[in-house]
């Protein structure tokens, strides 16, 4: 998709992309308490990915992410094993949840417990799953072959 | 369970089984979705009559059973990487054959007809 | 020192993958270390023997799955003492032979792993208690077996050889397990020990001991299983001489010596042994006179000495099993050092076929030595152990009347003598009709005399325990109290016996000519045809027609009337369930609610339409559709998360099957089926109304105890997080959820494999 898309997709994808990861953000970090969480988070961003794909092609979905879709995959795993192994160090047992309180400026007080950072591997994982389908099966029709 | 979720759920089954006992992986993965669809309302169902969303600070109001809400939720997550993997199959498929039709197993073809020629 | 066998075990375990992963360039320090952890093994059998001979037992316990009473318990007694020492002894020699024999061989580490694998496996093997410890430890040592067999995997007489024993000795292995888990399950116990102290009856009890007694015969290579070993002499020699005499054979002969002090009583016990063990020592010893390859003649040998020894057990009185244990560590003492010097001549004449051989002797008179004093043990002649040994069984069977089993002994024995005398004779004589001997280069000095090293200690070792038999004799009364092993019985029956079987084996090797024309003719009858390989090959051909018969009339490589034949499986078998349970039960009337009906009817008909549109992409949105409005259903079931997550989900699905679609052809190709359509859509009604008649059903036997879910709703606040479904993920249930993470994980890494992966570098470089 070489082909230069409209003005109007290209300038409404700008504007609106930060916002939807913005809010896929924020039902990441509430979803403890609120509608949402890691795979909904994940989800919302990977809508936004797709919004990012449709207006500006495979390329300005690979600049946007910090990085290879398949890094954000084993990232995501890594960070949920690591939380998860860390309650067999720190608490009793496997996966045994820490916790602490945040107050954060507009979000309020969140507990930032381990919780939370194990659904952020979640929210990693399907991201990468999300780029990677975008990335994988969106190749240009010419290379797919 | 109330039996319009039961009756729904089994249209669900019904509708997916006629589509997997096909060829074409396109048609194949649609009766998956439909499949997985119609398990999920059997597990939403399995949790009781409707109540209010699982929040705790919703106290006093009945509520409805978490449990099959965070299985559903697992499975439709599921669902949707299985999803992915079988349109990245179809994907694969076309590139190599020009369709997407599952073939014949053709080990069990062999077999079958090396047994009709030695029976010839 | 206080250490366990657990931790000789997990030496020969790590021992073996550090050989095995060595690079071929340190072949010393693997023969090093191998050589290490069997001269541990042997200090280790030094200190506990001298409690164990006082009949001290010492039991170790690692539990693994308690709730099935599986657990490594080790017991080591008198006759697990015995076999460490045989298993790390002649170990010993094996690895330093192989080290002159075969250290310039590709993928010598390979080997030198495998024969310590092995090791390990044995030395577990001889001293687990638990059934089904002995059933893993068992199986481990056929493996390892098969993998040494086959080594020379190049060659095809090697792999099917290997396979051969695989497939008979794992045969047996399964006949074991059923077995032992049927004398377990009588007994109450899956202590080896515990099921012998108190020994179930019954017809479950002799079904089990039966298979466990298939399970023995295979692995000691009894008739009609003794094919399998003189195949396995496609092995490296160093590895026959230490399976096929030392270790591996005699793990069934182990087995019936665990079993014999609690099953000997039993009706199948005795006549069934006795007579298998009997038949294979006439069988063997009757093979192996007119072998003419040597390695071959000691096979059949071994099969012979093996029936000796099962005879023996069979008998199962004290007195016998004392003398069935000394015959088998003589045996092991002399055969690993007849097939060594096997090795030896071969690889100094480039032949072991009798035919050939000639003046060896004179070339090598210390190899020529060693062959004298391992062949004078197999034949039974003074002051070697055999002689000890076959001696005692002798006098056992005497002192018990046995007559007829004596006679056959007996006779057998005359033929062991024989065979000893040709192995002797074919090995080193010089004759006069083959004067020069075959090709093949003959080895440089140097390396035949570490050759002869091994051997001739295994050798002299039969000689220094025959005139000293205390020592074997302290172990083996330990194990079962019989008559003493010594070197001058006095003059007694017994010793007419021995005498009169030398005296038969030597007119029997120089009448050998005629007694090779007997059995020539004999072989010439009808009785030949009947070749337990024959019958193998036989049976192996049977089972890939029948296999491949079955397959083709049950499979015909389509996979959708596959799916329509399980599916109608699935619902067929509750039914019968249903029908035997009888009875109606009453259906659950919910409220009806209208916003459900109607979501409902939003969900069902776009699923219906779906079925008979053409065009691909209107079939996808309608399953779009359908995701829509199920997020429908879970808003109205106070789900908001489920809602959110499905339309997310939906949107995206849309999206990535909009990018494969546009590669594929616009509508349906019309195909073929080979299940009409009415077919298909009754077993989809039948598994549609199958589903909604369970889960009205199921609901109505809802039983109204506490479920995990209330639990969790008290929870949650503790936890932390009002969203009760996300602590449910994110906590209580958060294994869960590592483990379907992995699942999306896998299939992005599918994903990108199907695509990229099939990628030349060329194209991924644009």
């Amino acid at each position: 998709m070489n082909v230069r898309q409209s003005l109007l997709a290209e300038t409404g994808s700008r504007t609106v992309v930060p916002t939807i990861f913005i809010v896929s953000l924020f039902l990441l970090v509430v979803g403890h308490d609120a509608p949402g969480g890691g795979f909904v988070g994940g989800l919302l961003a990977g809508a936004a990915l797709l919004v990012v794909f449709l207006s500006g092609g495979r390329n300005e979905v690979r600049t946007l992410l910090p990085l290879h879709p398949r890094s954000l995959v084993g990232l995501g795993m890594a960070v949920s094993i690591t939380v998860a192994s860390l309650g067999l160090v720190f608490g009793s047992s496997f996966l045994d949840a820490g916790k602490i309180t945040l107050d954060l400026w507009l979000v309020g007080e969140i507990s930032a417990g381990s919780s939370l950072l194990f659904d952020v591997g979640v929210y990693l994982v399907v991201v990468g799953l999300v780029a990677t389908v975008l990335m994988e099966l969106g190749r240009p029709e010419e290379s797919a072959s | 369970m109330s039996p319009v979720l039961a009756i729904t759920a089994g249209a669900l089954f019904a509708a997916g089984t006629y589509l997997i006992m096909q060829r074409l992986l396109t048609r194949i993965v649609i009766g998956l979705g439909l499949i997985g669809h119609g398990a999920n309302l059997l597990l939403l169902g399995s949790g009781g009559p409707p109540g209010a969303a699982p929040f705790t600070d919703q106290a006093g109001q009945a509520m409805s059973d978490p449990l099959p809400q965070a299985l559903v939720l697992t499975a439709i997550v599921i669902t949707f990487g299985t999803t992915a993997f079988l349109m990245a199959l179809a994907y694969r498929s076309h590139a190599l054959t020009l369709s997407d039709a599952v073939e014949d197993d053709q080990e069990d073809r062999r077999i079958s007809e090396a047994n009709r020629r030695s029976a010839a | 020192m206080n250490v366990s066998l657990l931790t000789i075990l997990s030496a020969y375990l790590a021992a073996a993958i550090l050989i095995g992963v060595a690079p071929t360039r340190f072949r010393r320090s693997t023969i090093a270390t191998a050589a290490a952890v069997m001269v541990g093994t042997l200090v280790w059998v030094l200190d506990q023997a001298g409690s164990v001979v006082n009949g001290d037992v010492h039991i170790e316990t690692l539990r693994w799955i308690p709730s099935l009473s599986v657990a490594f318990e080790l017991r080591i007694d008198a006759l697990a003492i015995t076999f460490i020492s045989l298993i790390s002894g002649v170990g010993l020699g094996i690895v330093a032979f192989s080290g002159a024999y075969m250290r310039t061989k590709p993928r010598f580490n390979r080997f030198l792993s495998l024969i310590v694998m092995f090791a390990g496996a044995m030395i577990g093997l001889s001293a687990t208690d638990n059934v089904f410890g002995l059933f893993v430890f068992w199986e481990l040592t056929t493996i390892t077996s098969y993998l040494l067999v086959g080594f020379d995997d190049e060659k095809a007489g090697s792999r099917s050889a290997a396979l051969q024993a695989v497939l008979t000795t794992g045969l047996g292995g399964l006949a074991l397990l059923g077995g032992l888990v049927l004398l377990a399950q009588a007994a109450g116990t899956a202590s080896l020990a515990g099921i012998v102290a108190s020994p179930p009856t019954g017809i479950v009890a002799t079904v089990g001991l039966s298979l466990a007694l298939v399970g023995a015969f295979t692995k000691s290579a009894q008739a009609p299983f003794h094919f399998w070993l003189p195949g396995a002499m496609a092995a490296p020699t160093p590895a026959s001489a230490y399976l096929h005499s030392a270790t591996m054979v005699k793990a069934g002969i182990l087995l019936l010596l665990r079993l014999a002090p609690g099953f000997n009583t039993a009706s199948i016990w005795t006549p069934v042994v006795v007579s298998v063990g009997l038949a294979t020592m006439v069988i063997g010893a009757w093979r192996a006179l007119r072998q003419t390859d040597l390695k071959l003649l000691l096979a059949y040998g071994t099969v012979s000495q093996l029936g000796f020894m099962t005879a023996l057990v069979g008998f199962g009185s004290p007195a016998m099993l004392h003398a069935a244990l000394a015959v088998l560590i003589s045996h092991a003492l002399f055969k690993s050092a007849l097939f060594l010097t096997v090795g030896a001549i071969d690889s100094t004449a480039g032949t072991r076929d009798i035919r050939k051989l000639s003046g060896v002797g004179l070339q090598h008179p210390l190899l020529a030595l060693t062959g004298a004093l391992a062949a004078a043990s197999m034949a039974g002649i003074a002051p070697l152990l055999g002689f000890v040994t076959k001696e005692a069984a002798f006098a056992a069977l005497i002192d018990a009347q046995k007559w007829a089993p004596l006679a056959i002994i007996a006779a057998s024995s005359a033929a062991t003598a024989a065979y000893s005398l040709k192995f002797w004779w074919g090995a080193f004589a010089t004759k006069p009709q083959s004067p020069e001997h075959a090709g093949g280069d003959p080895a440089p000095l140097r390396t035949i005399r570490t050759l002869i090293a091994a051997p001739l200690i295994l050798a002299s070792a039969g000689v220094v325990l025959g005139l000293a038999p205390g020592i074997v004799d302290r172990l083996v009364y330990a194990f079962a109290p019989g008559a003493k092993l010594v070197l001058w019985p006095g003059w007694k029956a017994a010793l007419a016996v021995s005498a009169t079987v030398v005296v038969l084996g030597v007119i029997m090797h120089i009448k050998r000519e005629s007694i090779d024309r007997a059995q020539q003719r004999f072989v010439g009858g009808r009785l030949s045809r009947i070749s337990a390989d024959e019958a193998y090959q036989w049976t192996i051909v049977a089972l890939n027609r029948v296999a491949d018969r079955i397959t083709g009339v049950v499979q015909h490589g389509s996979l959708p009337l596959y799916l329509a034949v399980i599916l109608t499986a699935v619902i067929a078998a509750p039914m019968v369930a249903f029908g035997f349970a009888g009875g109606v039960p009453t259906l659950p009337t919910g409220p009806f609610s209208l916003p459900e009906a109607g979501m409902a009817l939003l969900v069902v008909a776009p699923a219906l339409a779906a079925l008979r549109v053409s065009s691909r992409m209107v079939a996808v949105l309608l399953l779009g559709a359908v995701g829509y409005a199920m997020a429908g259903i879970f808003v109205l079931y106070g789900a908001p998360d489920l809602a959110l997550t499905l339309l997310l989900v939906e949107t995206v699905v849309i999206a990535i099957f909009a990018f494969v679609l546009s590669r594929l052809p616009r509508h349906f190709e019309i195909m073929v089926w080979r299940i009409r359509s009415a077919v298909r859509a009754a077993v989809a009604v039948g598994v549609g109304g199958f589903v909604a008649a369970a889960a009205l059903l199921a609901s109505g036997q809802r039983n109204p105890g506490p479920s995990p879910s209330a639990a969790y709703r008290d929870l949650a606040p503790a936890a932390g997080g009002k969203n009760i479904v996300n602590v449910i993920l994110t906590d209580f249930r958060a294994l869960d959820t590592l483990g379907e993470i992995t699942v999306i994980a896998t299939a992005a890494i599918g994903v990108a494999a199907l695509i990229s992966g099939f990628r030349t570098p060329v194209e991924e470089a644009e």
